[in-house]
Order: structure tokens, then C-alpha cells, then sequence
């Protein structure tokens, strides 16, 4: 399967690979983003099977490019790895399509709980 | 919103107390140490501004040594082998992180601003219209490291007049 990252932070978007790696799915192949502009470019060009994506990014937060890529009736499976978390933002989340909303800091069993179900 | 709702030095405690164990210090070995208020360390800096129903920042300092050795253990690699660039995306990270957790425990209506951070150890950063609210100092791998709230000034008054 193919994985978007999106974060504007090079560092954290390394991390991502690495805990996904630690819990098990290093195999995919994966695809980054530094912005959510890009994000949203690149999932239209890439048509990755699953985006990760940051909340707070410049150019587009992460539910703008959710909402953008639905409305253009994109359903790749989306989900958020963020440092925020309130009920707000993730009824928006929901509501917007994710599937799923990690928290920062992460960790690898957190990794594997989320994403077994949706890479297997 | 009531002072009682301002997130305290032990909210401060708890969200670094995760940073280190999934990050700076995955194996337990060096935490950071809390001691008192450490004024003048200020080498590196990041801070995140938060704006809504509250207004403030969340701040992290940091001596140059322990900024390195954040970048090293973020990355996984030598202190000697990271680059500026990745010094200042850990630290920005850092704040980003500690600032969004801050988030989830203020009233809802929140907004966390996109990471600001200086690492030039001769620049001088001060939040004229705020004053510190509360600060977990320590010392990490011997080096200083201290976490600290911002409230704005209009805020308080608008606490003290509610």
C-alpha cells in the first residue's frame, strides 16, 4: 500500500515513519508532504491508500485538505496525528471523513491499534 | 474563564512526562529533573500562541547543548550529526506538542498558532503584553530546560473583571 505523511515539520514526518516501522509496517511504500497544499496535491496525483495527516499546517490544516479532497469526491482513507485534541476537533474530524485521531506524543502500540485494522 | 482553569506546573508536569517517555527518553534513563524557576537560560527558544477563549503562549527554553541532544534523541542520532535545521523543527515540534496538549485543557474556542523559534543564543525574546503563569523547570543531561505558560495581560483583566 502506498502512505501519505503530511506534516509540516520534516522532523515529525521521520518519527511517523519510524513508529510505523516499529509497529510493523515498514513495508509500504510512502509518500511525504511538508504543507497541506501539498498534501492535497499530492494525494490527487499520488492516490495514496491511506493519508496521515498533521492538524496545524501552513498553506491548509489538515481538515481543510479532508474536506477539499471529499468534496472533490476523493475517499482515500484519512486520518490525523496531532498535537491537539478537544471534542471539537474531533467531531470535526468525524464529520469531516477520518477514520482515525492520534495524539502527539504517540507510540508504537498506539501505531499498531490504529492502523491494524486498516493495513493488516 | 476562571484562573482555576488555567492549566498548573503539575498539567505542565504531566504532558512533558510523556514527551520524554515517547521521545527524549524512550528508555527511562534521563528524565527532566524539576528545580527552581531558572530566569537567563534562554539559548533556544520556541513557543506556540494560543488564541480564542484564551490568550497566551506556551514557551520551551533551553540551553544550545540541550536543544542539540533533543534534536539527537528526536532523530535518533548523534548530537553531532544534527543540523540547525533540525535543531530548530525539534524545538518548534516541541512546543507544538506541549502547546497542543495545553489546548485540550483550556475551554473550548481555542487556537494554536503554527511554532515560532529562535536559536540565535544572542536574540533576546519577551512577551511584553503577558506574564508567566507558571513554569516547570528542570535540567536534562545536566543541561537547563524549562517549559513555561504566557497569559496575555488583557486576558487576566478579563478574568479579574469577570
Amino acid at each position: 500500500m502506498k502512505i501519505l505523511i503530511a506534516d509540516d515539520s520534516r522532523v515529525m514526518r521521520q518519527i511517523v515513519t519510524r513508529t510505523l516501522r516499529q509497529a510493523g509496517f515498514g513495508d509500504h511504500d510512502l509518500v511525504e508532504a511538508a504543507d497541506g497544499r501539498q498534501a492535497y496535491d499530492l494525494t490527487l496525483k499520488e492516490e495514496p491508500d491511506l493519508v496521515i495527516s498533521d492538524w496545524n499546517m501552513p498553506e491548509m490544516t489538515g481538515v481543510e485538505v479532508l474536506r477539499a479532497l471529499r468534496a472533490k469526491g476523493n475517499q482515500v482513507k484519512f486520518g490525523f496525528v496531532t498535537s491537539e485534541c478537544t471534542a471539537e476537533m474531533q467531531q470535526a474530524a468525524e464529520a469531516a471523513g477520518a477514520l482515525f485521531f492520534i495524539i502527539k506524543p504517540f507510540t508504537a502500540e498506539r501505531f499498531d491499534e490504529v492502523f491494524s485494522p486498516i493495513l493488516g | 474563564m476562571s484562573v482555576d482553569t488555567v492549566p498548573t506546573v503539575e498539567d505542565l508536569t504531566e504532558i512533558c512526562d510523556q514527551v520524554w517517555a515517547s521521545y527524549l527518553d524512550p528508555e527511562g534513563l534521563n528524565p527532566l529533573l524539576p528545580v527552581g524557576p531558572m530566569a537567563g537560560i534562554g539559548e533556544m527558544f520556541a513557543a506556540v500562541s494560543i488564541t480564542g477563549s484564551w490568550h497566551g503562549h506556551v514557551v520551551v527554553t533551553c540551553s544550545a547543548n540541550a536543544a542539540r541532544q533533543a534534536a539527537a534523541a528526536f532523530l535518533v542520532m548523534e548530537p553531532e550529526e544534527v543540523s540547525g535545521d533540525d535543531v530548530a523543527d525539534v524545538l518548534g515540534e516541541l512546543a507544538n506538542i506541549v502547546g497542543g496538549n495545553v489546548k485540550s485543557m483550556l475551554p473550548s474556542g481555542c487556537f494554536v498558532s503554527l511554532p515560532h523559534v529562535v536559536t540565535n543564543p544572542g536574540a533576546s525574546t519577551r512577551f511584553p503584553s503577558a506574564v508567566q503563569i507558571c513554569e516547570l523547570a528542570g535540567t536534562w543531561l545536566d543541561e537547563p530546560v524549562s517549559i513555561s505558560m504566557w497569559q496575555s495581560n488583557g486576558d487576566r483583566a478579563e478574568v479579574r473583571a469577570a
